[in-house]
This record gives structure tokens, sequence and C-alpha cells, in this order.
């Protein structure tokens, strides 16, 4: 760590208001470390219901890890990922992924699956084994196609569809799932910027809790209500984008010069280069 | 006998219309049953489709055979148990080659392939030859044990090496050579006039000697494994995009792993204990029967399982009258068909990325 880390900490507690305590999905001072270093740091993070918190930071900054963390994918060195205010580890995995669902970066299948198949897959912690698809699951799958806008193509091969296309069946799967907390890592990397915006769109239209991860920093300062800035683990900036997004905090967090406007209310970020 | 790759299922099948699975469950056990009563009637002694069917209900309490003792024995001790075997063992492998093709994420896999089947004979072999264990140990114990440190190693090794498709098949390439070694090593060594038929029969697969005993294990293993396997079937749907996806469904994936591989290697070993290291038919069957019963394991496993029995209960009819009197082993049919099968499921997963 730079002990001289001249971003201001921001006090950690500004930015949206967090929810009363027991409420929805909270990390708490959540630690973990991999082959020996530290990979996250005593992160908190604690969305507002219905917000899409957005993270940042450079690559290895641990955004993927906490991601991780959230979804109860890996468990925390240190630290608490509450659900409700219940301890993740005390939950079984079923009952976690009917809160929470999760979209990965990049998914892909040797199996050749349809559209619908796809989406099908979020009911899997809805139903018994052996049970039939219920109505209900049936209702969910529907509704999930219909708000992503793949009705037309359900019964589409998923290996015939582009990148865009199938990060769109990914949410369509996470909404089937019937989730409250929705979190993504890095959805729209290998998208163009057409279904870059599609899709950010959607996702930040649904009325569940967002926590995603994103590179793009305008896309970020666009569509997020909050933003949480990483570096080395730790956070070292939160709030609404406006507060979070200056031209300070990118060259000490990112090593890049930018000019930072405001041209509709919400941050503009234009790069300059690289810091000396 | 390979997937489509665009053709789109037909929508909602999944879902509802139980009355015509009900009817494709009848006419596939049909199939089956028809095809052991037609393949027992095929051979040097003449019997009729008639004769087997009333030697069978005769052994079972109906009625009384009218056919000679020795007609009635060739039904009951020697045809019936051998094409019952084959009809176990191909479902029984085609069964571990689909439910490891998932969850391993990969097309390639089948107990041969990965060097289970060979590490079942070894361990079969060692009891069986070196007389490890005195007795209080069985043959199946010997081929499980021998199934399990075989598939461990496959794991360990493809999971150090980095785990993509070709590292596990080139462990699992590994593994196999090694265990196909040992067992060679150990008949011959062993010293017995038998040998050279033993290490065909444990290398290659035969279902001569099979007997009811055999079928009976089989059987009842086999049972035990496609209902713990279709217990699991939405599990396994599941990892259709990895094990990080299957646990944001609420999988726990290492319990998974462990009982549904534990559940194949304890298959595997009862069927290569019966009738040695028969090849391909778990890499091959699984692809046939997904272009016919689309990807969802609640009716994939099934399919699997019904496919891989007519299909063994015909290539060991072939196996046993090609060359008559002479009897190819069934381990030889099957890597002839396997293998250029093989080769296109290879092909096709190279155009897909």
């Amino acid at each position: 760590m730079t002990p001289d880390l001249r971003v201001p900490p921001q006090s950690p507690d500004t930015g949206a208001a967090p929810p009363p305590a027991g409420e929805g999905l909270r990390a708490e001072r959540v630690s973990r470390s991999a082959d020996g270093r530290l990979v996250l740091d005593g992160v908190s993070l604690a969305p507002a219901p219905g917000s899409t918190v957005g993270l940042l930071g450079p690559n290895g900054s641990g955004k993927s890890t906490l991601l991780r963390l959230l979804a109860g994918v890996l468990a925390p060195a240190s630290g608490v990922v509450t659900l409700d205010g219940d301890p993740l580890a005390g939950l079984s995995r079923r009952d976690v992924a009917r809160r929470l669902a999760v979209v990965e970066q990049q998914a892909d299948t040797q199996v050749d699956l349809t559209v619908r198949d796809v989406v099908r897959l979020g009911r899997i912690p809805h139903r018994r084994a052996w049970a039939p698809a219920s109505a209900r699951d049936e209702e969910a799958v529907r509704e999930a196609l219909e708000r992503t806008g793949l009705t037309g193509r359900a019964g589409q091969s998923w290996h015939t569809l582009s990148g865009g296309e199938r990060q769109r069946v990914q949410i369509a799967r996470a909404l089937a799932q019937e989730p409250r907390e929705l979190l993504l890592d890095e959805p729209t990397n290998h998208l163009d910027i057409q279904h870059q915006l599609d899709l950010l769109h959607l996702v930040t239209n649904l009325s569940v809790t967002t926590v995603i991860a994103l590179h793009d920093l305008n896309l970020a300062a666009g569509y997020c209500d909050e933003l949480v800035v990483l570096r080395e683990g730790r956070v070292v900036a939160r709030g609404a984008p406006r507060e979070v997004l200056t031209e300070e905090l990118i060259a000490e967090v990112y090593r890049v010069r930018a000019t930072v406007t405001h041209p509709d209310g919400r941050p503009h970020v234009r790069f300059l280069g690289t810091v000396g | 006998m390979t997937a489509p790759t665009t053709v789109p299922t037909v929508s909602g099948a999944g879902a509802a219309r139980p009355a015509r699975r009900v009817l494709f469950a009848v006419a596939g056990l049909a199939l089956l049953c028809g095809s052991v009563a037609v393949a027992i009637t095929i051979g040097p002694a003449a019997i009729r489709v008639g004769d087997v069917w009333s030697v069978v209900m005769a052994h079972l309490g109906w009625g009384t055979a009218d056919v000679s003792p020795v007609r009635d024995g060739i039904v009951w001790e020697l045809r019936l148990p051998r094409t019952l075997l084959a009809a176990v063992c191909g479902a029984g492998l085609a069964v571990c080659g689909a439910v490891m093709q998932s969850l391993l994420r990969n097309p390639l896999a089948d107990p041969f392939v990965l060097g289970v089947s060979s590490g079942a004979s070894t361990g079969a072999v060692v009891v069986v030859v070196l007389g490890v264990g005195g007795g209080a140990v069985s043959l199946s114990a010997g081929a499980f044990v021998g199934a399990v440190l075989s598939f461990g190693l496959v794991l360990l090794l493809s999971q150090t090496l980095g785990g993509s498709t070709d590292r596990v098949v080139l462990s699992g390439v590994a593994a196999m050579q090694l265990f196909s070694a040992l067992t060679s090593f150990v008949v011959m060594t062993s010293g017995d006039a038998e040998t050279t038929r033993g290490v065909l029969f444990w290398l290659l697969g035969s279902l001569g000697g099979a007997g009811w005993t055999d079928v009976w294990i089989c059987l009842s293993v086999l049972v035990l494994a496609l209902v713990v396997c279709l217990g699991h079937a939405r599990t396994l749907d599941a990892f259709a995009f990895g094990q990080d996806a299957a646990a944001a469904l609420g999988v726990s994936v290492a319990r998974t792993r462990i009982v549904l591989l534990c559940v194949t290697a304890l298959l595997t070993a009862a069927l290569v204990a019966a009738a040695g290291a028969i090849g391909f038919v778990g890499l091959v069957l699984p692809h046939a029967a997904r272009a016919l019963a689309g990807p969802g394991h609640a009716r994939l496993l099934p399919v699997t399982a019904l496919a891989g029995a007519v299909f063994l209960v015909w290539v060991d009819t072939l196996a046993r009258t090609v060359l008559d009197p002479q009897e190819v082993p069934v381990g030889v049919v099957t890597s002839l068909i396997g293998v250029p099968a093989f080769v296109l499921v290879l092909y096709r997963t190279r155009r897909t990325r």
C-alpha cells in the first residue's frame, strides 16, 4: 500500500443511504487472500434496495473477488456477508440462489441448448429433485424472456447467438431465478457499444438491487446510482458518481490523466494519457 | 450419431405432455425387449423367438417349455444371461459417459477414455491373479478401488496440467496406458496357462463368460446408479455453464462431484469386473441420445441407458457371429465403431471454439 494516497477517504458512509441493518445483501469488513496476497482488505458494502451500485477499479483491485464473496461462491477469510441479516455461510446454497442471481463476464457451454433451455436453468433452485416444472416455473421463464425481449428467439440455439445476445440470455436466466439481488461481473466486456448500452439500460431498469463491476468509467457514471472504487483490495472512494469520479481520483487509482466535465449533470471522463 | 448444431428443440417439449413421455418409455422398453429376444435367437443353434419366450416363461414358473433340454440350456444358461449382461453393460457405460461428460464439461469423457475402466481392470486382476486380500476382497471390490484410484489420478493430473478439455483427455490416455500396462504385467508374470486370454478379456472386454450372478450384481448397481443420477438430473443441467455457474444456481458443487464421480466409478467397476474394459460405449451413445432427447438430463439419462443397452446387445451379437465359430472380443467391435466417433466429436469441438 502506498501510504501517501492523496485521495480523500470520502468518509466511507456517505453516498446512498444504507439500508437499515438486517435488510438485503450486505458485506461487512470482508477480507480474502489468494496465494498469500491480500486481495480484499476489510471491504464493506450495503447497496440500497433497488439501487444500482457500480464497482470500479483497475484489474486485480478485487472487484471479481468481492462479487464472488457476495454471491457466496467464495467464503470470506474474515468479515461476514449477510442476506437479510443472516450470514451467507449459514444458508443453504439453494436458498441463496433463490434470492440472488449472478451473471458472469462471459459464459459459454458445449451443450447444445436453446435460449429457453438456458433461461430454464434459472428455475433449478426453485425446483425439487424428481418434480416436473410447475406452472409457476413456466410463468417465470415466460416473463424473463419477455422482459429481455427474447420471446421470439426462445427456440434459437445458444451457439448461434452473438456475444451481446448471449449476455441478454444470461440476464433472462438470472431473472428467472426471481432474485432480489443481481450481481454482474463486467457483463459488457466483449460487447460492442450498442449492446453495452442496451444491456446496462436493461439491467438498471430492473426492480432488483444490482451490484455491477465495470471497467468503463463513463458507462458507470451514466447508469449507476452509487459507485464504489477499489484499489488493491480496499475501498478508496464511494458515493454518487458526481462525487466519486474526479480527475484526482482517476489519476490516483488508474494512473491516468483525465478531464472530467458534467455536460448533463453526470460526470463525463475524457482520458488524456498515462500519469508520467 | 452426433447432436445437431442448430436445429432448435421443439419448444415446451421438456415441460408437459406426460402421455407422450410414457409412450416413448414404453416404445423404448419394447425395442430393448425385442432386441434381446431376437439377439438370443441368432447363433449356431437355431432357436425361434417363440422358443425364447416359452423358455423364459417356463423358468419364471408360467407354463412348461416344449423345447429340448439342450435348447433350454442354451437359452437360459448361455444366451439369455449374456444378452442381458450386454444390455446392462451398454446401459451402464453409456450413463457413466453421459454423467462424466456433463460433470467434467468434456464431450470426450467416457470411462474407457479417462482410464477408469483400465484402472478397474487392474484392480480386478490384482485381486484375482495375485490373490490380494486373501479371498476376503472380492473381484468387484478390487475393481472399485482400481477405478477410484485411476479416476483420482486423472482428475489430479488434469488439474495440475490446467484442466482444459484436451488436458483431461490426455491425462486419461496416460492413465489408460499406465493401468493397461500394469494389467498386462500382472497377468503375464503370474505365469498361468490362460494368460493370453486373460489379458485380452481385461483389456478388450468380453461378454463370453457371463452368468446370472454377473447379471444380478451389475443390474442392481445399474439401478442404484440410475436412481442417484436421475435424482441429480437438474443438478447436472446446472453444470452446463461450468461449476461457478452451477454454484450460483444453488448446487453444492463439491458434494455433487464426489457423489456422482463415486457412483460412476462404482458402476464402471461392477461392469468391468463382469465384462472387462469395453471401450467407447460411454463416449458414443450419450451424443446419439442427446440428438434424440435434447440436453435435459431428466430425459437424457433414461434415453442414454436404453440406447446403450440396445446398442451393446446388437454389437455383442455381431461380435459372436461375424467370424463364426470364432468369437471377436466385443471391445474390438466397440472400438472399431468408437474411434471414428471419437474423431468426429473431437472435430466438432474444434469447430465450436
